[in-house]
Order: C-alpha cells, then structure tokens, then sequence
C-alpha cells in the first residue's frame, strides 16, 4: 500500500503505476470497498492500493458564500460537524454505508460522493452530483487539473463536477473538492400515517411529494421493518419529514395535517438517517439492492419484487431491498421493466463479480461511456472494473 | 475572432449536400440566400455567418439519419433552437449544416405522478410552464428570453435565470435526456427516474453548447408554485452596504427565491425609462423575493428587513400583485433602459464570490476610467453573477474596440477574485478565447479529450467554447446597436 498526502505525490504516483502498467484501487477511509465488482488482477488476486486517507482536512469555509472546500478524504463526520456549528449542512445528504457493508472505516467527503450516496434528504436539494461545484484531481496521464470553481453559478466549459459523482473513483484521483452548503433548518418532525398499505402509502407520499411543503424525508416501510426505526411495531407506515424554523414548520405540519387526516401522528425521532443508509438492512442476510425507478412505479414494483424486507424511499424513486444472490437477474430484469436501475450495492463478491453494480448499458450507450472513461484515463489504471 | 478555416472543398458540395439533405427531410431544407439570412447569427448579433445549408428535422430518425450523413461525409455541424444564446453557441458555418431544432416542439407527456414532463427539444421554456401552470406546477429555470427559448438550447446552455440560487440551473431540473450522438446512434441518459446507472454523461451533456450531439427529447422536473411570494425594495447609501446586506441574509440562512443588485447608474437610468418607483438618490438598490409557505415567507421577509434596517438601509414591500409587477419591471428593462443612453451596449456575464463585489465595483470603475466609458451594474447578487453593462459608441473613434477591452479586463477581472468567465450566457465565441484566462492547458485538455469521446471528428460546432491556439484575444459582449437588441421582444436580465 502507497500512502499520499499531497497533488504532488498523488502525480508522482500515478507516473510511476503508468510506466508499470500498474492499475490500482484507490482508499481512504475504505468503507465502500465492497461496493462494485471487485478488483482483481490477472491472478484473481487482489490489485496495489493508493491510501489517499492522508488527503483530508478543510481547506476553506466561506458560510457566506455557501461553499466549503475540502481534501476529499475528510471524514463526513468532521465536515458536518463544521458546518452544524454555523447551522449548515451538505446538500446531498450524504450517506454513511459502513454499517450496511459491515466496515469499521470512516466514511470520507469524496466516498460519498464517488459513490453517489444520498440519503432521504437528496429530496431537497438533490445528490452529490447537484453539489459538487469543483474539485481538482490528478486524470490517468498523471496530470493535476480542475474542474469546476467555487463559485455556485457557473457554466465556464463542461461541467466536469458532475461526472465525478458517482464515477465510483473511475475517472481520477480526487485531491480537493469544493461544495455548495445550505441552510439548516433548525427544527424538524416525522410525521408518519400507520396501518397503510403499500398503494395508500406511496400516494400519500406523492401527495406531498407534489405539494408545496419542501418535505426532507418520504418513506414507506412495511410493518416488518418499522422496529428498526424506533417505531410501532408490526404496522407499515407512511414517513413524512418536514423542516424549517419553528413557526413555518408548524404551518406545514398543519398543511400536512390537511392532506393526511386525523390518522396523522407526530414524532421529534427521526428515522431518515437510518433510512437513507440502509441500516436496517444491516443484519439481514443476503445481497441489498437499491433499485431506482419512476416514483409512481413503486408499488406496482414492490409487488413484483415481492421481498420479504424492502422499503421505499424518495416517495417511491428508491426501493431498498435484500434477496437471495440467484434473485438478482430478476430484479434487474423489473427494473428495466419501469426503465429504472438496480444496483447491487452489497453482495458476496460472487453476486457482485457476477451481477456488476448495475445492468450493461446498450451497446452505442456503453461506447460512448467507455470513450468518455478513457478520456480521463486511458490505461485504465483507476479502480479497473469497479462500476 | 478567428474561426477555424473554411474548408472549400466541402463548400464546392453544396449542391450535394442539400440533395442528400432533402433526401432525408423533403420538406425541411433551407437553402436560399434568404431563407438562410434568417439564420445566420444568434443573439450575439455582432458575428454573422450564412450557413452551407439549414436542416429542420421533424423527428429523431432524421435527425440520426442527418448525422449519420454528416459523419460520412465529413461535414461540421451547428446544432441551433432558437437562436436567443448571448455566447454565439449556434453561430452558423460556411461549410456546416445547421440543423434547426424547432419544429420538434411536441409536449409528449405530462406526467403529475411522477412529478414530470416529457417534451421535444423545440418547445420552449414558458411552454413548458404554461402546459402545467392551471394545476400549480412550474418549471423553475426562467432565462430571461423564456418566452423564445427552447428547452433544447437551455440543455445545451445549461440556462440560469433570478431563480437560480433556490431552484437551480437547467442541470439541478432535468430527469433525462434522449440524445444523437455524432454518426447518428441514439442513446438516452437518465429519465423519469433520474438514475443513469453509470458515469453521469447528462451532467456532461448538460451545458456543452451543441459540442457533443443533438438532444432529441428531454424529461424536466416539474414543482408546484410556492403558495405565498413577496417582493422587497432595499435601498442603501453605499454599495459595499449593500453588498454586505446580500452576505448578511446568505449568512443567516435566508434563501430568497430572487435578490437582485442594480448600482446608482443603472436605477436612475431604468428610473427614466419605465419609472418602477425606486427611490431618488440611493447607491444601490436590491429586490428581493422571498416565496414559500406563508409563515416560511413572513420569516424571511422579517429577517430581510432588519438586516437591512442594521446596515443603514430601507426596505419597501410591493402591497400587491401590480406594485410587485413593477418593481420587477424596471430590474427587466435595465437592458434597455441603459441601451438608450448610447448608441451601443455590451452586456457582460461572469460570476465572482459575493464578497468580492465592493473590490470588483471598485475596479470595474477605475477600468472605466481607465478606457473612457460609461458602464454601470446589474447583479444576480444571490448567486454572484454579474452583468456590467457597457455603453459606446461604435462611430466614435475607437470606442468598439475600447469597450471590448473594457468587458475582457472585467472578466479577468471576474478569474481573478476567483471567479468565473460565465454564469449562464455560456462560451461560445465570445469568450472562447478567454478560456485560457480561468483554466490551464492540462484543464483544457481534459476538456477537450471529453469532447473527443463524443465527437472524434470534431464535426460539432467547431470553433466553440475551446481556444485555438492560433486564436487572438477576443471579448465576450452582447453588443447591441441603436439601442436594438437582439431578439428587441425578449427581456434581458
């Protein structure tokens, strides 16, 4: 394992796995490493690594200007923390899978982010992809460039910050990472309509979904997975999470109320977080999917997947699920049915070798694709195969 | 502004290319010298070319089958919709197909459901509201020339507009796109439910000024309309108060829907035209909206007007829907309101950080001096981008040329407090040349790679967006003459 702390050595390094031919798995706080095909070398054996856990801490915070720069290595913990104390926070919602994928690491900013992990909150203000505003990164011919400003409007040249979410580390080694921040608000509440079923429960989410009210939270989840949320047990339920400053959050609660009825019960616990990443799937065995597709789709889609634990998340647009390895062409096969995706996010590294993390793309889709990924790295050195 | 060269042999074809043309789209080919003069600029009218040829295709299969002929036969291609860009992104070629996007203008599906709406690239941007406004849904990015512009040319722009720092660009409001790649094969990026599974090639196609393909159909997020909006008018004696005010009500977690900045010139000149009410006498002015549920606004409309209250400034709220129409309105005729205080003007757009703005008013009026002219200042100060206006003379001596080096002097300017050469009027020509100023030749390749993925032949729009290394340093401008804009029915701001 090759430890950096700077661009420069990051440069250094990539020269050097250049003139080896040498590709190689790039970690930091390594709680994602189970995510995507696994990296192998010809052998079967496991590939070089690039320890970029030494590229962390804040390189600036302007809460005036709404944008904190960081070394992406940067545990999410500490940013988040930087920025509650000047009521701030990540966009995206930022979603920690340690527990899930039962790493003891520490979830960083650019993990996150190359990995496109959202929580509940990506509602609002959408994914990493719709926060990230620049980053500087070291591409496959070991050269140090930039992407984006730090600036929250801007259309100067492509919009390379966007293909970096979510590029699972494929297109190259990240060294700064400027992002847009938001308000926080200071209150919020879960509202939750119990004893509903999956068809009542994703319309009462799209309901709101469509409403004025800015919800941070739409789940469904079906009375076996609401003990994993502090919750009442055995019934499923409807949550519903609004926020905002006391006196505007009470008038949402009371627009929501409208929409809901009597039956709409009031909580200050807030199961999102654990919604978002996906820790009640924790200890359940077998591989957990999340499979992404047109919200209204979701009951009809829940139904055919027919799991035993599954919830839905984003009023619908994302199921969670964990099934047995031989399901997976099934699901995938739904999926494509509602023109969605499902993605293999945890799973032996059989199912995962086996299944990828997503579906092949169509072929003219998968060239474009394969072009665009050697445009940054030609030898294929970043995280061969991860995505 | 040097293009890249005009290849004869291609122009010796025409003949040709028109038949093969009219082969695939019989009734949509333009070829006459005036038919073809409607298309030879975009809105930054001072550049004119005649294209080779103009296509408008009805429908995908034509659009691939045109590609695919291009590619055959090595001919560029100039994607357009409208034509409303201020960056020069669909200024025609010589030897290049234009292919005119607006007769695929069909409202596919409106899908409430899931929160929606499937359109061709050719419907425009208020068309896409007005096909939901009756049930309280809105399509957020609102480009001043929304009532022109095509949702095909917001892509390839990625268009901004007031609403930006609350509701996003045109990237933060689209599901998917269906899109023709150069040579003719179609893929589809995204769609109603957003997940691409695989490199985000939306967020790159998203804002790449027609240089990697033709965007045939596009699926936007729709949001219902807040319940409540207010409008503010903030006055202040200094600018730097003002500029203060704007950080003050980021800082406190105040996210207005629109805060605009207008300096003293442009108020009293916009006071002149329209008479919107602003008050006599102040440095600078802002208007701001706040929208949401009723007790969200009311909050935000009470923090404001301390916070203003605390730097020495007053505010006025609109009573109504009519006071509010017309605040707004002398903010939308800045452009023209300043356009009548000279025979020509040039607008400028760049973004800078919010506190940068004292430092850079500060410069930008000693560069006026410096260069003899008159400019003043509108702001999207919300999200740090500006709009210095411009005002010459093009008859008088060399004031062309002084004002296009004024505007490039702002825009370094702009990369140098760490900001940006454009916040949504895009590169185009106008500023292609001074892309060299914000990013380094390693930035720049990697850019220009990306496009290499798509376009190896380097067919699509060539000449845009990346510097030739020939290039001489040219300016970014809308210029307009006799106080004649271009598009002169479109609001500009």
């Amino acid at each position: 394992m090759s430890q950096v702390a700077s661009e420069d050595q990051v440069v250094d390094f990539v020269h050097a796995a250049r003139e080896a031919m040498s590709p190689f798995e790039i970690v930091a706080g390594g709680t994602r490493r189970s995510v995507g095909r696994p990296l192998l070398d010809s052998n079967g054996g496991g590939l070089p690594m690039l320890d970029v856990s030494g590229l962390s801490g804040i390189v600036k915070y302007e809460p005036a200007e709404l944008i904190i720069t960081a070394r992406p290595s940067t545990p999410l913990a500490e940013i988040k923390a930087v920025l509650a104390e000047k009521g701030q926070r990540l966009g995206f919602d930022p979603a920690d899978w340690s527990r899930l994928l039962g790493s003891n690491g520490v979830a960083t900013l650019a993990g996150a982010a190359s990995s496109d992990a959202s929580g509940s909150g990506k509602l609002r203000h959408g994914g990493a992809r719709d926060s990230l505003l620049g980053f500087r990164a070291v591409n496959g011919l070991g050269e140090a460039f930039r992407g984006g400003a730090k600036v929250v409007k801007n259309v100067t040249g492509f919009d390379l910050p966007k293909i970096m979410c979510g590029a699972f580390g494929t297109l190259g080694v990240l060294t700064e990472m400027t992002f847009r921040v938001y308000p926080k608000p200071r209150f919020a509440v879960t509202l939750s309509l119990a004893d509903v079923t999956a068809e009542e429960g994703f319309a009462i989410l799209r309901k709101i979904a469509l409403s004025a009210l800015e919800p941070a939270g739409l789940a469904y989840l079906p009375g076996n997975m609401m003990t994993a949320v502090g919750q009442e047990i055995g019934q499923a339920a409807a949550l519903i999470k609004l926020e905002g400053s006391r006196q505007p959050l009470e008038e949402k609660i009371a627009l929501a109320h409208g929409l809901l009825g009597d039956r709409m019960r009031r909580s200050e616990d807030d199961p999102f977080p654990a919604i978002g990443c996906g820790e009640m799937f924790a200890d359940i065995a077998g591989d957990v999917w999340r499979v992404m597709i047109p919200r209204a789709d979701a009951p009809r889609v829940a139904k055919e997947l027919n799991a035993r634990y599954w919830l839905g998340d984003l009023a619908g647009a994302v199921l969670w699920l964990a099934a047995e390895p031989s399901q997976g062409p099934r699901i995938r096969e739904i999926a494509a049915k509602s023109s969605g995706q499902a993605m293999l996010l945890r799973g032996s590294a059989e199912s995962r070798g086996r299944l990828g993390l997503f579906a092949p793309q169509a072929p003219a889709l998968a060239a474009v694709s394969r072009a665009v990924k050697a445009a940054f790295d030609p030898l294929a050195l970043f995280n061969p195969g991860r995505l | 502004m040097l293009l890249p060269p005009t290849d004869a042999k291609i122009v010796a074809r025409r003949a040709e290319i028109v038949a093969a043309l009219k082969e695939i789209v019989p009734d949509g080919v333009v070829a006459d010298p005036s038919g073809l003069a409607t298309f030879d600029a975009d809105a930054l009218s001072a550049y004119h070319q005649m294209p080779l040829v103009c296509v408008l295709p009805s429908n995908r299969q034509q659009v691939s089958e045109i590609l695919k002929y291009a590619a055959s036969h090595g001919v560029p291609i100039v994607p357009r919709g409208a034509g409303t860009s201020l960056s020069g992104g669909a200024l025609p070629r010589e030897d290049g197909i234009l292919i005119g996007m607006g007769r695929m203008k069909r409202i596919l599906e409106i899908d409430y459901e899931n929160g929606c709406v499937v359109v061709e690239p050719g419907v425009t941007n208020l068309n896409i509201t007005k096909a939901v406004e009756a049930n309280g849904f809105y399509y957020a990015p609102d480009p001043s020339s929304q009532i022109a512009c095509t949702i095909g040319g917001n892509v390839a722009e990625n268009s901004g507009g007031l609403h930006c720092l609350k509701y996003g660009l045109t990237t933060n409001n689209l599901l998917g796109v269906t899109m023709v790649l150069p040579g003719g094969e179609i893929i589809t990026l995204g769609g109603k439910c957003g997940a691409q599974g695989g490199l985000d090639l939306l967020g790159i196609v998203t804002g790449s000024e027609g240089l990697l393909g033709v965007v045939v159909e596009v699926v936007v997020k729709i949001l219902r309309k807040a319940p409540v909006t207010r409008t503010l008018l903030a006055s202040f004696g200094s600018v730097p108060a003002a500029g203060a005010c704007v950080a003050a009500i980021i800082a406190d977690g105040v996210v207005p829907a629109a805060m605009e900045f207008m300096d003293r010139r442009c108020a009293e000149a916009v006071e002149g035209y329209n008479q919107p009410g602003y008050p006599a006498g102040a440095e600078a002015i802002l208007i701001i909206d706040a929208d949401g549920v009723e007790a969200d606004v009311t909050h935000a409309v009470a923090r404001i007007t301390e916070i203003v209250a605390g730097l020495g400034g007053t505010t006025v709220e609109a009573t109504d829907e009519k006071q509010r129409t017309r605040i707004w309105s002398g903010r939308k005729a800045a452009f023209a309101a300043m356009g009548r205080l000279a025979p020509d003007m040039i607008c400028m757009d760049g973004t800078i950080p919010r506190h940068a703005l004292p430092k850079v008013l500060e410069e930008m009026a000693k560069l006026a001096d410096h260069y003899q002219l008159g400019f003043c200042n509108v702001f999207h100060a919300g999200d740090g981008n500006l709009h210095p206006l411009i005002i010459f003379d093009t008859m008088k001596g060399d004031e062309f040329e002084r004002a296009e080096a004024f505007g490039a002097d702002i825009l370094r300017l702009c990369v140098k407090v760490g900001g940006v050469l454009s916040g949504e009027h895009g590169i185009g020509v106008e500023k292609r040349d001074l892309m060299t100023e914000q990013f380094s030749t390693a930035d720049l390749e990697q850019q220009h790679r990306l496009k290499c993925a798509f376009d190896a032949q380097g067919l699509f729009n060539p000449g845009k967006v990346f510097p030739t290394l020939s290039a001489c340093i040219e300016q970014g401008h809308i210029h307009v003459h006799g106080a004649q804009l271009p598009h002169p029915h479109l609001p500009r701001y």
